[in-house]
């Protein structure tokens, strides 16, 4: 086996956890069952690495079979990546879908390696019709660099496409011609949607956050509301301002639903808008250029904490649509001019 | 001279009886007192029978008086309300069992506080099959809340055809592409589930079901294989509108078989998928008898 290769199965089976090892192993589905009884899981990790290169080796493992390996490591740790999410689009009058996975794989490598001298394309297909395409670039005179690859993960017959940061922001193009050509797509725009949770942007742009509806064939009551019970708890206590606090609580239940929020990290707003004082005479507000300023909302979960506002007494409820509008619109990136 | 005889019989006769009857009221006549004595006893005994039968009369009302108010004293009221919220309960339940059922008509819907909620039943040859529900805002324009239709169904190049104008229209469309998608779906999912055996290789589908690709065994004094490709390239039907046969050995194929291929090519046109493997496994199973 080639050294660099080697190389490339030592980091990649470092950087799984032990305790996720069989389970990543598994899922590659390279090494059987029986191979990997024979090896010892209970010794140190670096002698563990050192037998399973070896057994790679053995089994004369290519520098495919590592990337298929590093394609399952990023499945189970997708939310090590900052995904973006690009939207394609069909032209007027075009002809139906007829999506062949095997027509758009190959087609998708084609174009890149017509493209591009040095480029690796691997293919893994995952549930739900969507594949997952990892990229490792080169360049004219070096082999690809299998520590930089992009992801892309693309659900076929949607215009959906969700692709990791990509170093090298010159390629960016030509990631798109690809997707967009071998998916019998038109255009490519890149939204304005980023997050670490692939599941929630997806989540978000296929509009599948909310999925209960209102049948006769429903058990679950719709009408339970958490607030209620905190009131009824202990008779002791007299809540001021109950009706107040009802009302809050049906405006937030009419804006967030019951459902789970999908799962956001932060939501950015560039104003480029002129700064509007109430003070008469204020420096700021005589200003004729539009005042520059980055507002970044961050939270482990971003809609959760702005559900949450309102209830606690934080913020008054309806809140600002621009903070509302995020799951409907697809977008936490803002560019706010004057009208 | 018996001729004459009879009829002056007769007359006598009559004469007679006349006569006796003139007799008994010229006797009644004669007593008066006697008469009215009879007279006056009848009088009291019809008399006595009147009251007597008033007051049975009265008996009778007594009692069915009594009757109805003993039966009006047992709780009347409450019985009745018991009654009748049991009534209303089971009116409601049976209500609401009408309401669930209407499911089975494909196209059912529950009223919201905003709009209304669709419910999209869909069926294939009598499989009860996945329901998919739309969430209306019942508003100037129309728009839709959320729904759980499938990503790859053109929901809004259809809202966008009729949604404002024709929401019938609207609701109909999507009933036909959803539909046919379960039906697509349903054929794709029975040829890898029960005729896997005769599959080569895994089928090749697509979301939408409307491109599938698999090579398949067919016995004809051996075993040969079959590369099929179906498009189905209208999305509101249940049948291919492409149907390619073609073997992966090309040049090595007796006439006989070209006729196998083209009358396969039909089939698959014309009946769902998994009829057409059901057709194959009985024709198999009518060779094994045949060989036997």
């Amino acid at each position: 086996m080639d050294e660099t290769v080697a190389e490339f199965f030592k980091r990649t089976i470092l950087k799984i956890p032990m305790t996720e090892m069989m389970t990543i192993l598994k899922a590659w589905d390279f090494l059987s069952e029986k191979q990997l009884q024979n090896v010892n899981f209970r010794q140190r990790k670096e002698s563990l690495v050192q037998d399973l290169v070896l057994l790679c080796e053995k089994k004369r493992a290519s520098v495919h079979d590592a990337a298929l390996l590093d394609i399952v490591y990023t499945q189970f740790h997708r939310h090590r990546k900052v995904w973006d999410v690009f939207q394609m689009s069909k032209g007027p009058g075009e002809d139906i879908d007829l999506f062949d996975m095997e027509q758009f794989k190959s087609s998708f490598k084609k174009i890149l390696q017509r493209a591009l001298k040095n480029v690796m394309v691997s293919f893994r297909d995952a549930e739900e019709n969507a594949v997952w395409i990892r990229i490792a670039w080169g360049t004219q005179y070096r082999k690809p660099n299998q520590y930089k690859p992009v992801y892309v993960v693309y659900y076929s017959q949607t215009p959906y496409a969700f692709t990791s940061s990509c170093p090298l922001r010159s390629n960016i193009p030509l990631l798109g011609q690809a997707l967009t050509v071998a998916s019998n797509h038109h255009k490519i725009v890149k939204m304005d949607l980023r997050s670490r949770y692939l599941d929630s942007l997806k989540a978000i742009v296929f509009k599948q956050y909310n999925q209960t509806f209102e049948t006769y064939n429903s058990t679950t009551p719709l009408q339970e509301k958490s607030l209620e019970l905190d009131i009824h708890m202990d008779s002791r206590i007299i809540h001021e301002n109950r009706i107040e606090k009802e009302r809050v609580q049906r405006v937030t239940q009419e804006t967030f639903g019951d459902y789970s929020q999908p799962r956001l990290e932060f939501a950015q707003y560039k104003l480029e808008t002129k700064f509007k004082s109430d003070f008469n005479g204020d420096i700021l507000a005589e200003r004729k250029e539009p005042l520059r300023c980055l507002i970044k909302f961050s939270s482990p979960h971003l809609l959760e904490a702005l559900k949450s506002l309102a209830p606690a007494g934080i913020a008054d409820a309806p809140l600002s649509p621009l903070l509302t509008c995020i799951p409907n619109k697809g977008m936490n990136y803002f560019k706010i001019k004057d009208k | 001279r018996a001729g004459i005889l009879i009829p002056v019989v007769r007359v006598l006769a009559h004469l007679e009886r006349l006569e006796i009857q003139v007799n008994r009221s010229h006797k009644n006549l004669e007593d008066p007192q006697r008469a009215q004595a009879v007279e006056h006893a009848l009088r009291t005994k019809i008399h006595k029978l009147r009251c007597l039968r008033d007051e049975l009369r009265s008996k009778v009302k007594r009692r069915q008086a009594r009757v109805r108010a003993s039966i009006a004293n047992e709780e009347p009221d409450q019985t009745q309300e018991i009654s009748e919220q049991e009534v209303a309960e089971r009116r409601q339940e049976n209500v609401k069992a009408i309401l669930q059922a209407y499911r089975f008509t494909g196209l059912s819907g529950k009223l919201t506080s905003r709009g209304v909620c669709v419910c999209i039943s869909t069926a294939f040859e009598g499989n009860l099959l996945d329901s998919y529900f739309i969430d209306l805002v019942l508003q100037k324009p129309l728009w839709i809340h959320h729904h759980s239709i499938p990503i790859f169904i053109p929901l809004e190049e259809i809202s966008a055809k009729y949604l404002q104008t024709n929401i019938q229209r609207f609701l109909f469309c999507l009933c036909e592409y959803l539909n046919a998608y379960a039906g697509r779906k349903y054929q794709a999912d029975r040829l890898q589930s029960d005729f896997a055996a005769y599959l080569a290789r895994p089928l090749q589908r697509n979301p939408l079901c409307n491109l599938l690709s698999f090579t398949y065994k067919v016995e004809l004094r051996g075993q040969f294989l079959f590369c099929a490709r179906l498009l189905y390239k209208d999305l509101t039907t249940t049948l291919p509108t492409d149907v390619t046969i073609t073997y992966p050995e090309m040049d090595a194929l007796p006439p006989s078989w070209e006729e196998q291929r083209a009358s396969h090519e039909n089939l698959f046109f014309t009946k769902p998928l998994h009829q057409v493997f059901t057709s194959f496994a009985r024709k198999g199973e009518k060779l094994d008898v045949t060989q036997v």
